[in-house]
């Protein structure tokens, strides 16, 4: 995969834009609204599903990688790696397999996502635990994901919109 | 670099489809994690001596049972039902297992400590907590 | 299409890195210094310290328990003459004396002569004779403690020390040093109620400690998310016995010989993680242990008034008789109020309103 510079600038924007969604994250808890472990916006999602469409699954799998690992490097935190890790891969790789229907809009794709991030995440919390219990909240972290999936498809949705006619989406 | 694809940006009716399929995962989920019990998979987990006698799942009893509980020398008489557990009675002095009452939140326990026999809530609901203070 | 595959090499890599810093979950439940304990950790480092912990805090059982023969404590009460304690030991006796001091006697070690005439030590229970008390408090308070060079320590006739309100928290800061010399980031601590957490949970959010109701053995008062912290309760709620129609509980008044009467149903002290640790200041963990007998004994205005000066870094959470919950303001934003609890919170702040 052959990246030119400005898809390589574009990349590294995108890392600490996802970076910087996440951190803001953090100001707007969830968890006040609702009491789950583990519940948030997940707002990085929306860099997720734009490369997705916009650069292509390889350059959105590296901005993933990059963000994820960052993200753990920055906050000191190695175990929140493998949260992170499975809960973004399984976003993403969801959302690929969702985003070839022309059936779905961004939205139905997002929420894809939000679901499937959940699971990754949950899936972390059970190996890391050695035991099923994290499993209770996911019915209801699934619940949630509807509800931040729409947000982060429409999110999204603006910033396509936003950027439809300017020369960055231009050869 | 043209984009690769663009997304439709307005909701179409497939999407219900995926939040469909979202809700029906969840509520999968639900039923066998959950168990159906009432209080979502909350279990007592009895140990003598540290060491785990019984797990007794309690969302899955259909009543309250009393368990004879005999250790080191004394006898506790355990109600377990599915919303929680009590020690109704002991031959042990100081009566502290007694007096804990009744438990029904994850993470709280009720220790007798002369019969070193232990009852400690796990598992299911939403609002455990790590650690029980006090 | 090779690129590709790298990215992906690298991200399994990753993964399996992750989850070797993982190493699962390490628990030991135990029995140790007349309670149940719980020491549990993850990552590196969990296995060995999980096991390093329990070895520790048998051995200070052996070194403190006023039950056990041949501990130095056992051994100080036995006889009055000049003894040698250790290094470890005198640095405790001493931080007791000085949290003695601060609390005007309300903590004090010296009391356990009288914590046994009510029988709270042997489990036979009864209500001692006011001249029986008397006569034994006149061995009370620090003074009767000579804390001497070379470690030398000399009690006066007729004192006799017991370690029990402060050996736990000790314990757990004992523990936290074995959990940061093995590199453990995540942990779990409870020895009885003296509760240590060690950074986040794994998934990164707060451990989540339930404050006891003292009223309703089914509920929480509060709920504290908590890292890197130390937290210990006290209350007469569950070791007590009944006589007459009255409850007597097991926390004594050292001023009066009598179980305390201040008002408070519980009282829960929390304090950050330490860290340094100095000789001539022992650990979070000794002091939130020596408080919370101290607070209760203390009353919630003492309480209130010895938090306000600013002395200590800790903060509290006061349970009263009359339905009041009491949060400082450091944990405010670490205090989930539980709904349907029946009591009234409120908030105390550095300043008097």
């Amino acid at each position: 995969m052959k990246l030119t510079t400005k898809q390589l600038t574009l990349c590294a924007v995108l890392t600490a834009l996802a970076l910087a969604l996440s951190y803001v994250e953090n100001f707007l808890p969830l968890s006040l609204a609702v009491p789950l472990p583990g519940v948030k916006l997940g707002l990085a999602n929306i860099v997720t599903v734009f490369a997705l469409y916009a650069l292509g699954i390889g350059q959105a799998f590296l901005i993933l990688i990059a963000r994820c690992t960052l993200g753990a490097l920055f906050a000191g935190n190695l175990n929140a790696l493998l949260f992170s890790l499975l809960g973004g891969l399984s976003a993403m790789a969801i959302m690929a397999l969702l985003s070839r229907s022309k059936c779905l809009s961004v939205y139905g794709v997002s929420i894809g996502g939000a679901a499937a991030h959940n699971c990754g995440q949950v899936a972390a919390a059970v190996l890391t635990l050695g035991n099923t219990a994290p499993l209770y909240y996911l019915p209801l972290l699934l619940g949630v994901s509807l509800f931040t999936g729409a947000l982060t498809g429409f999110a999204a949705g603006l910033l396509f919109r936003a950027l439809e006619h300017t020369s960055l989406m231009k050869a | 670099m043209p984009m690769k694809r663009s997304p439709e940006v307005r909701p179409k009716p497939a999407d219900a489809l995926v939040a469909l399929a979202v809700l029906l995962l969840a509520a999968a989920l639900a039923l066998s994690a959950w168990g159906g019990g009432r209080s979502g998979g909350l279990t007592a987990v009895i140990s003598v001596n540290g060491q785990v006698t019984e797990t007794v799942n309690l969302s899955r009893l259909s009543g309250p049972e009393v368990r004879e509980l005999n250790a080191n020398g004394y006898t506790l008489h355990v109600r377990l039902s599915p919303d929680g557990a009590e020690v109704i009675d002991s031959t042990c002095p100081n009566q502290v297992c007694v007096h804990t009452g009744h438990i029904s939140r994850a993470g709280q326990s009720i220790v007798c400590l002369p019969a070193r026999i232990s009852v400690t809530l796990s598992g299911g609901a939403e609002d455990g907590v790590d650690a029980v203070l006090g | 299409m090779r690129r590709f595959f790298a990215a992906a090499l690298c991200a399994v890599l990753a993964c399996g890195l992750a989850a070797c810093s993982q190493g699962g979950e390490q628990s030991a439940d135990f029995y140790a210094m007349d309670t149940t304990m719980n020491v549990t950790a993850y990552g590196k480092g969990a296995k060995n310290a999980v096991g390093e912990a329990q070895t520790e805090v048998d051995r200070l059982e052996s070194l403190l328990s006023r039950t056990r023969t041949d501990s130095v404590i056992s051994q100080l009460n036995a006889g009055t003459a000049n003894r040698a304690v250790g290094m470890e030991v005198w640095d405790l006796l001493s931080a007791a004396e000085k949290y003695s001091i601060a609390t005007n006697g309300a903590f004090d070690i010296t009391i356990a002569p009288v914590v046994s005439a009510w029988g709270f030590t042997t489990d036979h229970y009864q209500v001692p004779d006011q001249s029986e008390l008397d006569e034994l408090l006149a061995n009370v308070g620090s003074v009767h403690i000579h804390l001497g060079e070379e470690s030398i320590v000399t009690l006066d006739d007729g004192t006799q020390i017991d370690l029990g309100g402060i050996a736990k928290g000790y314990a757990s800061d004992c523990v936290e040093a074995i959990l940061a010399k093995d590199g453990v980031e995540s942990a779990k601590v409870a020895l009885g109620g003296n509760i240590y957490v060690r950074g986040s949970k794994p998934d990164g959010t707060a451990w989540r400690v339930g404050v006891q109701d003292p009223e309703n053995s089914d509920g929480f008062v509060g709920i504290l998310s908590l890292t890197d912290a130390f937290a210990v309760t006290s209350g007469g709620y569950q070791r007590y016995f009944e006589q007459n129609g009255k409850r007597y509980h097991h926390i004594i008044d050292p001023a009066t010989g009598y179980p305390a009467e201040s008002g408070l149903t519980s009282v829960t002290v929390v304090a950050p993680g330490n860290e340094e640790e100095t000789i001539s200041d022992p650990g979070h963990g000794t002091m939130c242990d020596a408080f919370s007998t101290a607070l209760f004994v203390m009353g919630e205005k003492k309480a209130v008034e010895f938090w306000r000066s600013g002395g200590y870094d800790f903060q509290m959470v006061l349970v009263t008789q009359d339905g009041r919950v009491l949060v400082t303001d450091g944990l405010k934003d670490k205090f989930e109020q539980e709904d349907g609890s029946g009591y009234a919170y409120e908030t105390i702040s550095r300043s008097p309103s």
